[in-house]
């Protein structure tokens, strides 16, 4: 026998407690690693060469305000802008509401030039740009609903008064989000009465070292104007848009605190138990020759053994699932991957380690404190 | 004569409750010499576990000396004592107290996990003291597979394992019937006799006081007599 052995056999005395307590922290940590996940995939989008080069011009009081379509030919022509496309925010229902799916009003034109990282077949987007009823849709969507090229599908609007019915003329994949649904800006205008307004403008900067300074020149440029402008990267829009839906970052920050503590405490109490039982024989232990800081050795190997027993099989088992299940159609595509990286891993296995660690702490101070003799009498 | 392998030279023991204060050992001083097999004998709360304790380093004094083999026990840090107790105490007390989850043979190495000995050599010594208290045939069982009897040897042969200077047992037939406790008494004489073992037995069955060499009794925390001869068993 050796010293893990010993360890290994006090934790196994009690193979309930310990089955259940694995499970809790299993649990918990699965559940962390999950909020962890779902926090990353809504705040990190990936970051590609091409989407560093876009920057969205929006509204500065809020995304739910519009620009007018004139600033157009002002930005045009600031140096440094390739590419400029009017870009609006549809937000319709296709036949349900659960059927949420990104759509955008666009320019057609432009939209495999703005994402270039994305994969077009060029006959399939001649197609879409000859025709003003005709839309790409991304291949995720294109699978989950089943269509396929030539499909007609209409979409009640709920931002806007209309309903537009669009021919799918093109599907794209790879790159950017495999969801969207892009149609032609000038059939959106033409169904709400060409009202001259965009929810933004999208555009493509020459090189990345010029951003900092098309960020400054197209915010001056609308500067004291009826509608001022504030000119983001599409990271920083995309998480402003996440941001819409409240402080998310806060808010999953403090479930997860609130995991952590709690199974804090019911490891603590475990251990508790665990050592309340074993008085006599610590006391024992103590009188043949363990000091304080070999017992706490003993108690902290048991507590962190078990907060990562729990902690592997919560982290790696969210791993495993999350590798084989498609959360995309689980979530009615409201998380188009979700990827526990090996940061979120390591991030769930540190929680374990200090759980471990923390839910020990308070039986082993009583244990180092505790004199022999009362030790003893705790069996007479 | 032998040299006073354990000296006591004015020891008090006091333990507070509250505002009161008990007295559990007043000015005892006592020696007792190497290979002696000695036998603190008294009624209940007369402080012969106390004074046990004292000498086998699990309790301090609260003024006066315990000296064994010249280190005095009550000056030594918590983690010195605790290594000095591994090296010069064996411990026998009325409930065995093994560890359930192990074997006999498991329990008995306990106490040399905290030596540099390899894996082999620890076995070899606890297959040795279990040998010698005559289970060699139960090694392998656990605690809950053993009779008092023989969970008492168990723990006799975990005192025995790191070869102490000195064996102390509180009531070690306490818990047992009258062969069993017979057998046990018998077992720590012979350790006595034929190993030359100094034992401390803390004991208030004049049977088993019977068996030591000499006798102390103790009464309301004071020693009544000097050393005194046990008769024969």
């Amino acid at each position: 026998m050796n010293i893990p052995g010993f360890v290994i056999r006090n934790a196994l005395r009690n193979k309930r407690r310990l089955i259940l307590t694995v499970l809790s922290v299993a649990l918990s940590l699965f559940l962390f690693t999950v909020l962890q996940t779902a926090l990353n995939e809504l705040t990190q989008p990936a970051v590609s060469e091409d989407s560093a080069l876009r920057l969205i011009v929006r509204h500065r009081v809020s995304l739910a305000n519009v620009l007018p379509v004139k600033y157009q030919s002002r930005l045009e022509q600031i140096p440094g802008v390739e590419i400029c496309s009017k870009f609006t925010w549809f937000g319709g229902v296709y036949i349900d509401e659960k059927n949420f799916f990104p759509q955008f009003a666009c320019e057609a034109d432009k939209i495999a030039r703005l994402f270039s990282e994305a994969v077009f077949d060029p006959k399939q987007m001649a197609d879409f740009v000859q025709d003003k009823a005709g839309c790409v849709v991304g291949i995720k969507t294109m699978r989950r609903f089943g269509w396929k090229i030539g499909d007609k599908i209409t979409l009640k609007g709920t931002l806007w008064e209309c309903d537009p019915e669009l021919t799918i003329r093109a599907v794209y994949r790879e790159g950017i989000d495999e969801t969207d649904l892009f149609f032609h800006h000038e059939y959106f205008d033409e169904l709400t009465g060409d009202l001259g307004l965009t929810g933004t403008f999208w555009i493509k900067a020459k090189n990345a070292e010029a951003i900092p300074d098309l960020v400054e020149r197209i915010d001056r440029s609308f500067r004291n104007s009826d509608a001022e402008t504030k000119t983001e990267t599409e990271r920083a829009f995309q998480l402003e848009f996440v941001s819409m839906f409240g402080n998310i970052k806060t808010l999953v920050g403090s479930i997860s605190l609130v995991i952590v503590f709690t199974m804090i405490l019911v490891t603590a109490s475990t251990m508790s138990m665990a050592i309340r039982e074993r008085m006599r024989e610590i006391a024992i232990l103590k009188a043949v020759g363990f000091d304080g800081v070999q017992l706490l050795g003993l108690i902290l190997s048991e507590s962190f053994g078990l907060s990562m027993a729990g902690g592997f099989i919560g982290c790696f088992g969210a791993w495993l699932l999350f590798n084989h299940i498609n959360v995309y159609e689980l979530t009615d595509g409201f998380f188009i991957k979700f990827e526990v990286t090996p940061h979120i891993l390591a991030g769930g296995m540190m929680v374990a380690a200090i759980l471990g660690a923390a839910s020990c702490v308070m039986p082993a101070y009583n244990t180092i404190r505790m004199n022999i003799v009362e030790g003893l009498k705790e069996l007479d | 004569m032998n040299q006073p392998m354990v000296q006591i030279r004015d020891l008090t023991r006091i333990y507070r409750q509250g505002d009161i204060e008990v007295v559990a050992l007043d000015q005892i001083t006592l020696d007792i010499v190497e290979g002696d097999f000695l036998a603190l004998m008294g009624p209940s709360g007369s402080g012969k576990s106390t004074l046990l304790h004292i000498i086998a380093g699990i309790d301090r004094p609260t003024t006066g000396q315990c000296i064994v083999r010249d280190v005095d026990v009550a000056t030594l840090s918590e983690t010195a004592l605790a290594d000095w107790r591994n090296r010069h105490v064996g411990f026998v007390f009325q409930t065995f107290n093994l560890i359930p989850v192990l074997t006999a043979l498991e329990n008995v190495e306990i106490p040399l996990l905290l030596t540099s000995l390899s894996p082999r050599e620890r076995r070899l010594h606890a297959e040795t003291a279990l040998e010698l208290v005559g289970l060699t045939d139960r090694m392998h069982h656990l605690p809950r597979q053993l009779s008092g009897g023989q969970e008492q040897r168990v723990a006799i042969a975990r005192a025995l394992v790191t070869d102490p200077t000195l064996l102390v047992a509180d009531e070690p037939t306490g818990n047992l019937d009258a062969h069993s406790a017979s057998d046990v008494l018998n077992l720590l004489a012979t350790l006595n006799r034929d190993a030359g073992k100094t034992i401390i037995l803390v004991t208030h069955d004049p049977k088993a006081a019977a068996h030591a060499r000499h006798t102390v009794h103790l009464e309301k925390g004071e020693l009544l007599d000097a050393i005194s001869a046990a008769p024969s068993p």
